[in-house]
């Protein structure tokens, strides 16, 4: 018998239909799709036991509490801790998907010189021959750190600079600093007591100050009330977030919260509603109504409903000047719900001055991407992730969220002293350091991050003030040693201090401030740019539009 | 017509056996565990018989999933006995401090969500419901690996067809699903995807 062509095709068909009837093409399908979620590219979270570990988020300088779900030594899940005595469980959006960040495209893999590849070696002979050729001045994003100390006590054994950049909330404080001689660090909004919040601009529900903390007060004490406990008004040209679940929205020209803030004034001297006898501003009613786009109405009943529902704080979006002198007129200054002073310290922090032009720049991770140096200087950038376009001679890649120990101070804006520690939970995929760690490299003698914070605690335990929130909540007095307090701080505790005895200081303000803007600047680094993010966030927050931009600030 | 039909039946008879009987065989590629492990001389020996006294299932619902090798040291720090599986434990894992690599049998893929203590305390349901009578087994069986998707033959079960299968055999998808419908608990895709 001849098996033809056609006997070749009827055996096909059959083989065919005898196909179908069996598991191959249906059990194929069905691990294709599966095969496609295991793509060897896609990073997959370690395998190993599921638990808890409590820290700080240091996306920012805020210092939310979160709690982290960890599968053997990864964390794969952040939510917010809501004992923690600030943010009672709130986190901004960018927090709870923090720990897929250190999986970022664009995360710093490997030391870059000048776009190429380079090694750790290369980079640490370059930063010694610089030291050794004149002096380094250090950029630091968040003073106050152990990791600051660090960086402090390097350049003064070098003569170099060590500059910190103060936040746009820092900047907000400063003209009080300015004006009553107490030093930014040392003051904070006490909101938890505030009854209305009237923000110039500044994004209260888009991750400003500490993001969990308003977050909180606002869905605790205001969302969807007609008539809120929390009134929080907002001032701005566009319909922000804030803006949108606002109490009161009031829409004014861009740049026009100098005048808004005069004519406000004007009103509340005018019709006695404040007890002060302040400056009075030169601008009239009608000027500041003609300037902001609002009407003299408008203002009026503005300055009426701050006056009516005290306690009542402004904060601006930067360090306008009018805005802390409203401020003052509304006696928010040194009172409940107002501007309050949060510890005694009395000594401002005075950036060091390099005595002669910088031969290198290092700027730590926690300075914004697009600060860019103006000094003719090496730059050492060190950075958890690459935002692109940068200048800077040396990309040094650095830890990413969770990825070294660090301690986390007394947040810009806060009530009350805190400290707490966040420990190093993750391990990095590939060979990374701290500019602290780099700079022990270069010098063996400069003191240890976690030497400064063991340091740290026993100050924080000799002064016997304060309460420790953790597994449970116990007065400082109660710990036994500074070594039980180091342990529950490195276990996601956190320490908040108590009001200062005398938590008085005058504000004092001969003229109504005319001027715009932050204080003058001081040094080449306070001259740069106002930072709004920290390096890590800033790409991912930015595109994701989970903030805006300020006003006149390019993507 | 009828040496037509007999050569569509050869072909069909040919793709069929294939299919059914040389497919499974090409597609799951057989490997060993590591070391033996019996969990029957386990229970009956060591009095470790119920599944959470290695497999932890902490208050707050945490499950601490296939022992660390620090909890077999806890018996086995040295060599109790003169099994060769005990002393690759021993000697490979429990000194070095290296975690044994033992190939699960039930791993789900990183973007399944799964709670034992929601299972297992608020649903009431027993350890081999699932996972079958693993916890009696006196031997392991063969760790069975999908060449495609690296997961092991126990996710899609024994039964190629999958029609007729015991307790516990497959872990799909569609079983969960099943499982869910059977007791009219409601099943969501970001209660398991969140």
């Amino acid at each position: 018998m001849k098996f033809t062509r056609r006997d070749l095709l009827i055996s096909t068909a059959g083989a065919a239909a005898g196909l179908v009837l069996s598991p191959v093409p249906w059990k194929l399908l069905s691990d294709a799709s599966i095969w496609t979620q295991n793509f060897p590219w896609i990073p997959q979270p370690a395998h190993g036991p599921v638990g808890t570990k409590y820290s700080t988020c240091t996306l920012c300088e805020g210092g939310c509490g979160i709690r982290v779900r960890m599968a053997g030594k990864c964390p794969v899940g952040v939510v917010g801790v809501s004992a923690h005595p600030l943010t009672k469980g709130a986190l901004c959006p960018l927090a709870f998907a923090a720990h897929q960040l250190n999986w970022h495209p664009r995360r710093l893999r490997e030391v870059r010189h000048d776009g190429r590849a380079a090694s750790w070696s290369e980079a640490l002979a370059a930063f010694r021959k610089a030291s050794s050729e004149g002096p380094i001045g250090i950029v630091d994003g968040r003073p106050g750190r152990a990791a600051s100390s660090v960086f402090e006590a390097f350049t003064q054994k070098q003569q170099g600079s060590y500059q910190a950049v103060l936040s746009a909330e820092s900047q907000a404080l400063a003209p009080y600093a300015d004006w009553s001689g107490v030093p930014v660090a040392s003051l904070g909004y006490d909101m938890e007591n505030a009854r209305t919040v009237v923000s110039f601009g500044a994004p209260l529900l888009d991750g400003w100050g500490i993001p969990g903390r308003f977050t909180h007060l606002w869905a605790d004490r205001a969302a969807g009330a007609s008539d809120p406990q929390l009134r929080l008004i907002q001032i701005e040209p566009a319909l922000s977030r804030t803006a949108a679940r606002a109490w009161q929205w009031v829409p004014i020209r861009g740049g026009s919260e100098t005048q808004l803030a005069a004519g406000l004034a004007r009103v509340l001297l005018e019709e006695r509603l404040v007890k002060s006898a302040g400056p009075m501003p030169h601008l009239t009613l009608d000027d500041a109504a003609a300037q902001t786009g609002l009407s003299a109405g408008g203002i009026r009943d503005l300055a009426r409903t701050m006056a009516e529902n005290r306690p009542v704080v402004a904060i601006a979006a930067d360090g306008n000047p009018a805005i802390a002198a409203l401020n003052d007129l509304l006696g928010a200054v040194a009172a409940p719900g107002g501007i309050v002073r949060i510890k005694e310290d009395t000594t401002p922090h005075v950036p060091d001055a390099a005595s002669s032009p910088l031969r290198a720049m290092l700027l730590d991770s926690t300075v914004p991407w697009e600060f860019a140096a103006q000094a003719d200087a090496e730059v050492f950038r060190f950075a958890a992730w690459d935002g692109g376009g940068n200048t800077a001679g040396w990309l040094l890649p650095a830890p990413g969220f969770l990825e070294e120990l660090t301690d986390v101070p007394t947040p810009p804006t806060s009530a009350r002293e805190t400290y707490s520690v966040a420990m190093n939970l993750a391990a990095p995929a590939t060979e990374v350091q701290s500019a602290a760690q780099f700079l022990l490299n270069v010098d063996a003698t400069l003191p240890a991050v976690d030497k400064v914070i063991h340091a740290r605690c026993e100050g924080i335990f000799r002064a016997r003030q304060g309460t420790v929130y953790g597994e449970q909540t116990l007065a400082l007095s109660k710990i036994d040693s500074a070594q039980h307090l180091e342990e529950q701080l490195r276990k996601g505790a956190v320490w908040m201090g108590d009001p200062p005895r005398d938590g008085r200081f005058r504000c004092e303000l001969k003229e109504w401030p005319t001027g715009v803007g932050v204080s003058p600047a001081a040094s080449w680094a306070t001259a740069w740019a106002l930072p709004v993010l920290p390096a890590l966030a800033t790409k991912l927050y930015q595109e994701s539009t989970l903030r805006e931009l300020p006003v006149g600030r390019q993507a | 017509m009828k040496r037509n039909l007999l050569i569509f039946g050869v072909g069909m008879a040919l793709a069929l056996v294939t299919g059914w009987a040389a497919f499974p065989h090409a597609l799951y590629v057989r490997r060993a565990q590591p070391l033996e492990f019996r969990h029957k001389t386990h229970a009956e020996k060591s009095g470790l018989a119920q599944c959470d006294s290695c497999h932890l299932l902490g208050t707050n619902g945490e499950f601490g999933g296939i022992a660390e090798v620090e909890s077999c040291a806890g018996c086995h720090a040295d060599k109790m006995g003169t099994s060769k599986a005990e002393a690759t434990l021993v000697d490979s894992y429990i000194k070095p401090s290296r975690e044994t690599p033992w190939l699960v049998y039930s791993r789900q893929p990183a973007n399944v969500w799964f709670s034992h203590a929601i299972h297992t305390r608020r649903a009431g349901l027993a350890c081999k419901d699932c996972h079958g009578s693993m916890g009696e087994s006196d031997q392991q069986r063969i760790y069975e690996q999908n060449r495609i998707s690296g997961y092991s033959r126990d996710i899609w079960g024994h039964s190629m067809s999958r029609l007729e299968r015991a307790p516990g055999d497959g872990m799909k998808m569609s079983d969960c699903e099943d499982c869910h419908h059977r007791r009219n608990v409601e099943v969501g895709c970001l209660g398991c995807h969140k």
